[in-house]
This record gives C-alpha cells, structure tokens and sequence, in this order.
C-alpha cells in the first residue's frame, strides 16, 4: 500500500482526515497485548546516496543513448524503491523489467502510428492545420493518456510483489478516462475548488478496482474533508487576485468603452489611461495582488502537497487494514528547500562553467568563416547545454523532492489490523506492458 | 568452512502466510524443510533465481514457475554461501552489470543506426517517393505549408502587391510573365504566383505551384531577364517537386526523431517542413538542377539566361550572410555561376516586355 503511496503522491496531496474515533478506539486494546506490541509502521530502508548514484548515472547513459536508456532506469528505480519499502519487516518487491517496458513502448507506438497519420491526412485535406484541429487532437490524447495511466497502474501494480502475493487491478481503463476527463473539466471550471472531490472519486474509484491477492482496497477519505483542509490555501492565493481583478475592473468606465469601441487591443491602454483616472493605480495594484497571488501559491504548494499526501495515505483500506499518516508540513518544507539549494549551486557552476565555454567555443567559431557551419555547431552546442540542464533539474528533483516525499510518506504511516495480512490468498495475473507503453509515448508516465 | 544449512523466511505463493523453515545447500540444489523436519521442495541450483530485495536480504525464486513462491535469507554468512553454490545468484550484482552494459552498448548503435537512416536512407526514400505523389495531394500539401509560410513570412492580404488600381497593369504583367514561362516549361501544376511587400530579396517555390516573390528582388532586378530568370529557377524547383521531397524528407526524420524521443508532436511536421523550405534550402544538387532548368527555359525563350547569374551574384554581395538561403547562400555560389555563365546562349537576345511593361512590375508594391 505504501508502495502505491508515493506513486500517486505528485498528483495528489491530500488533507488528512481526523483520525477514525472507531480506528483509534480499536487501536489502544491492542497494546497491551504481548505480540502486538506496537501497530506496525511502515518502513523505509533506502539510502539517499545510493539514490543519487543511480539517478546521475541513469541521466548521464540517457544523455548518450537519447533517451533510450529510460526504460532500464525506470526499472531500477522501481526497484529501489520497492525494496526499500517495508512493512513489519516484509519489503516490498518489483518484479517489472525494462524489456516489458521496451516492448510495451514499442506496442503503443505501432498503435499510434495509425491514430496520428490519420490524424495528420484528415487536417491536411480538410485544410486546418489551425485551433479547431489543435484542440480536438488534444483532447483525444487527453482521453487517451488518462485511459493510459490507468492500464501503467495495472501493469505497476501487478509487478508488484509483497510477501509472495502480488497486486493487481481491474476495472476498465475507459471508465476511468471518462471520469477523469469530466472532473479534470470540473477542476477547471470552478478554479480548482473540486478538486477535493475530483481526487476522491477517482481515488475511490483506483482503490476500489485494487486487490493484494483477494483481499480488495477502499478508499476512505472524504473530499469534504480534503475541501475543509484546502480551502484555506485556496483564498489566501485565489483573494488577492481576484481582488486585484475586481478594482482594475471598477476603475474601468465600461459604458464610455462600449462607446468608444476599440478596433485593437492596441488602442485600449492609452484610451483608458486617459479616461479613467484611477486606472493606473488599478494596475499597480493588480500587478502587486497577482504577484502576491503567485507568491503564495509557490510559499504554500509543499503545505498543499503535504495535506493531500497525508490525506491519501489515511484513507487507504485494505479489508480490516487501516493506514493513518502523521506527516507534518516541517519536513515537507526542507524537501523543497533543498531542492532550492541544490538547483541554485547547480545553476551557479554550470552557468560559469558554460560562461568560459562559450568564449572558448566562441573564439573557435570566429575562425570558421561558413556561416552554415558556425550557425549549425551554435545550434547544438545550444541544444546539448539545454539537454544538460534539464536532466539535472530533473535528477536533482527525484532525489531532493520525489524520493523525500517517498520517504517521508511511508514513514509516516502506522498500520492497524495488520493481522489480515497473514491470512490473504493469492490472485490476479500479470497484466502486460501495453499501458505503461502507451504512457511513455503520451508523455503521462507515472514513476 | 561455510554452514551448509541456515534459517530463511518462507512465502509459498499461495498465500500471505510467513513461515520461518530450515534450508540446506546440498550439491545441485536447496532442500526446503519445515523447522520439524517435514519436505517442503526441492530446489535446483539451476533454476534458482535471485529477486530484487534491500540490502542485507537474499531473496531467491524459482525461476520458470508460474508462482511466487520465494525464501529470504537475512543471516549474511548463509546467504553468501548459498551465493556460492548457486550459478545463478548474482549477490554482487557483476552478472547485471554485464548485461547493463550490453544494453548501453546496444542503444547507441541504435542511435548510429537511425543517424545513417536520417542521413542517408529517408532522403533517398523521400526521392523515390516523390514521382508517386499525386498532384491532389502535392496541392493539399501546399495548401497547409502555405497557411504556415503566410504566418512566417508575414505574406498576408494587407501585404499581397497588386491590390490597388495603380498596381494593376505591374500585376498584369507579372502574371503573364509567369504564365508565359508556364507555359514554355509544360508544368503538370497549374502556377499560382503572387508579389509580396516585404523587403527580403527572396522568391519561393511552395508545393502544388505556389510561388511568392518578394518586393526587395523585385527591388534588386536591373532587368526583366534577371527576374524571369529567378522565377525560372523558381519553376524548375516546382518541375522538379523539390518542395513535396523536402517534406516527406522532414516528416520522416520528425517521425524517426519523435519516435526516439518518446514525444510525438503530430502535425508539427508541416511547420518544420516549411522552415525547411524557408531557412535552410534544398540540396546542392536540387539548387543545380533548378539552375540548369532556368537556363533552359530562358534559352528556349531566346531571352538571356545569365541574367540569372548576375542577379545571383548581387544578392550575394549585397547581403553575404543574410537573405535569401534558397537563391544564393550556398557554398557553391561561384560554382553555380560558372555552370549558369557556361550554358546561356550567346545574345542576340528578344526582349521578355516593354520598357513601359517593366517600369510598371518594378512599381507593383509601389503605394501611391
């Protein structure tokens, strides 16, 4: 359970709801009990070095196979962080391997392959290369990409093995498209404040379709719950926006602008400067509400992402087997700043690094007097510096930020009603690799 | 001396339930026996399988079973010397790193492979392709890169020459020019020319038969032969249906590339195929071939076909390291001018228009 903790945890921090009063009245009997010591906790044994290893090593043979080498790291990552996931002692296992994954890719590639030259035959000959095309297409990979992560999960889930038994996951990888489509369009429509609700649905509905061996999964939060921990967040970000929106909106004489009818946008700004007076103050201060909007959002996203993890991890159900999270915002917080820290020193040494390259590099070029050639060697030189850059954020992301978040999930956790885990049988099969496939080519892939 | 039998933990796939059992190397395999003493399997050496487990834990499998029956040795002394016995357990890892490397070793020739499939494999398909292409679908080509080159090049109604009553006896002209050098290069696309206000010294052909000459070498022009010999230039490109091979070439190295990459960007093909066009020019040998069938054409038409060259080498003095990459920054510039010089006629030559008709074409974009 643990294991599915982290994997969803980027998408979905959540609120922690109060403890079940039933849950921690069931809890105290136990303690005196001899066996039963204490409720089990769950357990993280991975050592961040070792992490760090495998991600630099992992960006550096991407960076010389163009990629091609994600799969074997996606692999190990999963590995790492299986095993190192523990409950009562018993860790978990991933039994996935990188050649199901390349084949899955390949798969979803020969699926596309049709989808996208129809795709591209059917704008060309209707003649629109423009919005309409654009945002059909982009639907339809919407659709798909959500029925895509859901089948990966299958996949991850039933490579996953916990003392003998592995997980696995049914439902239709449509219905949950479906429904993600139209709460992610609700999301949207009321600026986010369904997403409590959106997360518990789908969350509901992803728990209720999951099975270690045959003992079948709920999910217990409330969006209520999530909603009443979140909307605080929500107004000290979304206020003074929409304060800062309202007065400019105010200052504005909008009959005299229905008169006077503007052609272009071009010609707005200066009629408003001369006829309304307050209009350059209005615009002072909605730059200043929507700078402190943004502020905000960033100040307060780790306390948002610590909510809705927290929240997820006590909703998890399995039979009799409740999890209840204690994560606390401290930690959270020092992930990012870390993150902070560490992208600040990286940005610092590459960015002098390249400085004294581009004068080496550039006074080598001068002498070449093709400017085809010079243009082409700038050009890559370019793209190489861009392609470093960003797995470097991107590893210094999984470690500082994913990997903590990880950590700090699982650790958080105490289980009750451990007692059911003796006593489940096996089922499910494996699923193949298709999903997974379909994922990556989407560009939606999970962990 | 390594103990030939210790503790393990027991899952037997079946169910949840964990067992604490006794487990003893003999020679080709582990016996598996509960803590009394009762036979639980037999497993071969060769078909041990060593799992994925933290650190400090032996976890070893029976590989080709169905099931996920596995026994976890914690004690490090028992776990090495089960190590020892088995071929197949990898406890230091030497055997993954091996295959690791392999795949490594694998995937850049992988990626050799596909740069000598852009290099070398998708221009000559795109080449063999090109003649089956039918016009219909050169022309719903055109349409979409036209779309994409009106946004680029800033070509819209507003800036289209022509429009205004004293601009239309230069369009006139224009147009008959064009349709005369149509006509004497038997085009299987009907010609589609308009003059643009913008001051790049450029022409373009673009698929299905469009052609955009720009104000600035209209500007550049000292006489009609020098522009018709352009926009012959232009045609031989249209004969020749560079602009549709240019974009099979494209879609496919973008396909080949977003394959790779794992990122498809669907109809992004057109837009690169249109830079393509626009930046970075067609091949040494297409620019040739395109000269050589304005020098033809001009000939056939007893008019001057050097002017092109001289046109050609004013531009490239003029603006040597901007303009027009698809007329005149090439490599092989005073190459292209010698082969252009050597195979013109001689004069005398006829005259393309009137001096009126002329002066009229040299004030089509002219706003009065």
């Amino acid at each position: 359970m643990t294991v599915e903790a982290t994997s969803e945890a980027s998408q979905t921090a959540v609120p922690a709801a109060p403890e079940h009063p039933a849950t921690a009245a069931a809890s105290r009997p136990a303690i005196p009990e001899p066996p039963a010591a204490s409720p089990p906790r769950a357990v993280f044994t991975g050592n961040e070095k070792a992490y760090w290893r495998l991600m630099v090593r992992g960006a550096a043979l991407q960076t010389v196979t163009l990629g091609l080498y994600r799969f074997w790291l996606m692999t190990d990552v999963r590995r790492f962080l299986w095993c190192n996931t523990a409950i009562d002692d018993d860790s978990f296992e991933y039994r996935g391997t990188a050649l199901e994954l390349l084949a899955g890719f390949l798969l979803a590639i020969l699926l596309l392959l049709p989808f996208y030259a129809a795709y591209f035959l059917v704008t060309l000959s209707l003649g629109i290369m423009d919005a309409g095309a654009t945002i059909i297409g982009f639907c339809l990979l919407a659709a798909l990409g959500q029925a895509a992560s859901y089948r990966a999960r299958r996949y991850r889930l039933t490579r996953t093995i916990f003392r003998g038994l592995r997980l696995h996951q049914d439902g239709a990888a449509w219905a949950y498209a479906v429904r993600a489509i139209l709460w992610w369009t609700a999301i949207l429509l009321t600026l986010g404040l369904a997403y409590p609700f959106a997360q518990t649905s789908l969350e509901r509905y992803k728990l209720r379709h999951t099975f270690y061996g045959d003992l079948q999964g709920t999910f217990e939060g409330s969006g209520a719950s999530l909603f009443a921990r979140g909307v605080g967040l929500w107004l000290l970000v979304m206020v003074p926006a929409f304060a800062g929106i309202a007065v400019s909106a105010k200052s504005i004489d909008w009959a005299a602008l229905v008169v006077f009818a503007p052609k272009t946008p071009a010609e707005i700004a200066p009629w408003l400067e001369s006829a309304s007076p307050d209009y350059g103050n209005a615009v002072v201060y909605l730059m200043l509400a929507i700078g402190w909007s943004v502020l905000a959002a960033c100040m307060l996203y780790p306390l948002f992402q610590k909510i809705t993890l927290r929240w997820w991890l006590n909703g998890l159900r399995f039979g009799a087997l409740t999890a209840t999270s204690d994560l606390k915002a401290g930690p959270v917080y020092r992930a990012y700043f870390r993150f902070l820290m560490y992208g600040l020193a990286f940005t610092l040494i590459a960015g002098g690094f390249s400085a004294l390259l581009a004068a080496v590099a550039g006074t080598a070029l001068d002498k070449i007097d093709n400017a085809t050639v010079s243009e082409v060697a700038t050009a890559v030189l370019m793209l190489v510096g861009y392609v470093i850059a960003a797995l470097a954020f991107s590893t210094i992301y999984q470690v500082t930020i994913k990997l903590a978040l990880w950590r700090l999930g699982v650790t958080s956790v105490t289980l009750n009603g451990s007692a059911i885990l003796d006593t489940v049988k096996a089922s499910g099969q494996r699923s193949s690799s298709f999903g997974e496939g379909l994922a990556d080519a989407l560009n939606v892939g999970g962990i | 001396m390594q103990p030939r039998s210790g503790k393990a933990i027991y899952f037997d796939g079946m169910t949840s339930a964990r067992q604490t059992i006794t487990v003893e190397i003999l020679d080709d395999a582990l016996a598996l026996r509960t803590t009394y003493g009762k036979a639980i399997g037999l497993w071969p050496a060769g078909r041990l399988d060593q799992l994925s487990a933290p650190d400090g834990l032996l976890r070893v499998g029976l590989h080709g079973s169905d099931g996920l029956e596995r026994i976890e040795i914690r004690d490090p002394v028992f776990a090495a010397a089960v190590d020892d016995m088995a071929e197949t357990v990898d406890r230091t890892g030497l055997r993954e790193r091996k295959l690791r490397h392999r795949v490594v070793l694998l995937s850049i020739g992988t990626l050799f492979l596909l740069a000598i499939m852009i290099l070398f494999a998708v221009p000559a398909i795109a080449r063999r392709l090109t003649p089956y292409v039918p016009f219909a679908i050169e022309r719903r080509m055109g349409d979409a890169v036209d779309v994409q080159f009106r946004q680029m090049s800033g070509a819209d109604d507003a800036t289209l020459c022509g429009q205004r009553p004293a601009q239309a006896k230069g369009l006139a002209v224009f147009d008959a020019l064009v349709a005369r050098l149509g006509a004497a290069a038997h085009l299987a696309v009907p010609l589609s020319p308009a003059v643009v206000q913008r001051s790049v010294v450029n022409a373009v052909a673009l698929p299905g038969g469009r052609i955009y000459v720009f104000q600035g070498l209209i500007d550049q022009a000292q006489s009609p032969d020098e522009l018709a010999g352009v926009i012959a230039h232009e045609l031989g490109h249209v004969a020749h249906r560079d602009g549709v091979r240019a974009m099979l070439e494209n879609g496919g190295v973008s396909f080949l590339f977003g394959m790779l990459l794992g990122d498809f960007v669907g109809g992004s093909a057109v837009m690169i195929a249109t830079r393509t066009v626009l930046h970075a020019s067609y091949s040494r040998a297409a620019e040739a071939a395109a000269d050589r069938f304005s020098v033809d054409l001009m000939n056939g038409l007893g008019a001057d076909a050097g002017a092109l060259g001289r046109i050609l080498s004013r531009i490239g003095d003029a603006h040597p390291n901007e303009g027009p990459k698809t007329l005149s920054d090439h490599p092989q510039t005073a190459q292209r001018l010698a082969a252009i010089a050597r195979q013109a006629a001689a004069p005398p030559y006829r005259p393309l228009m009137s001096a009126s008709d002329w002066q009229a074409v040299k004030h089509i974009c002219t706003q009065e």
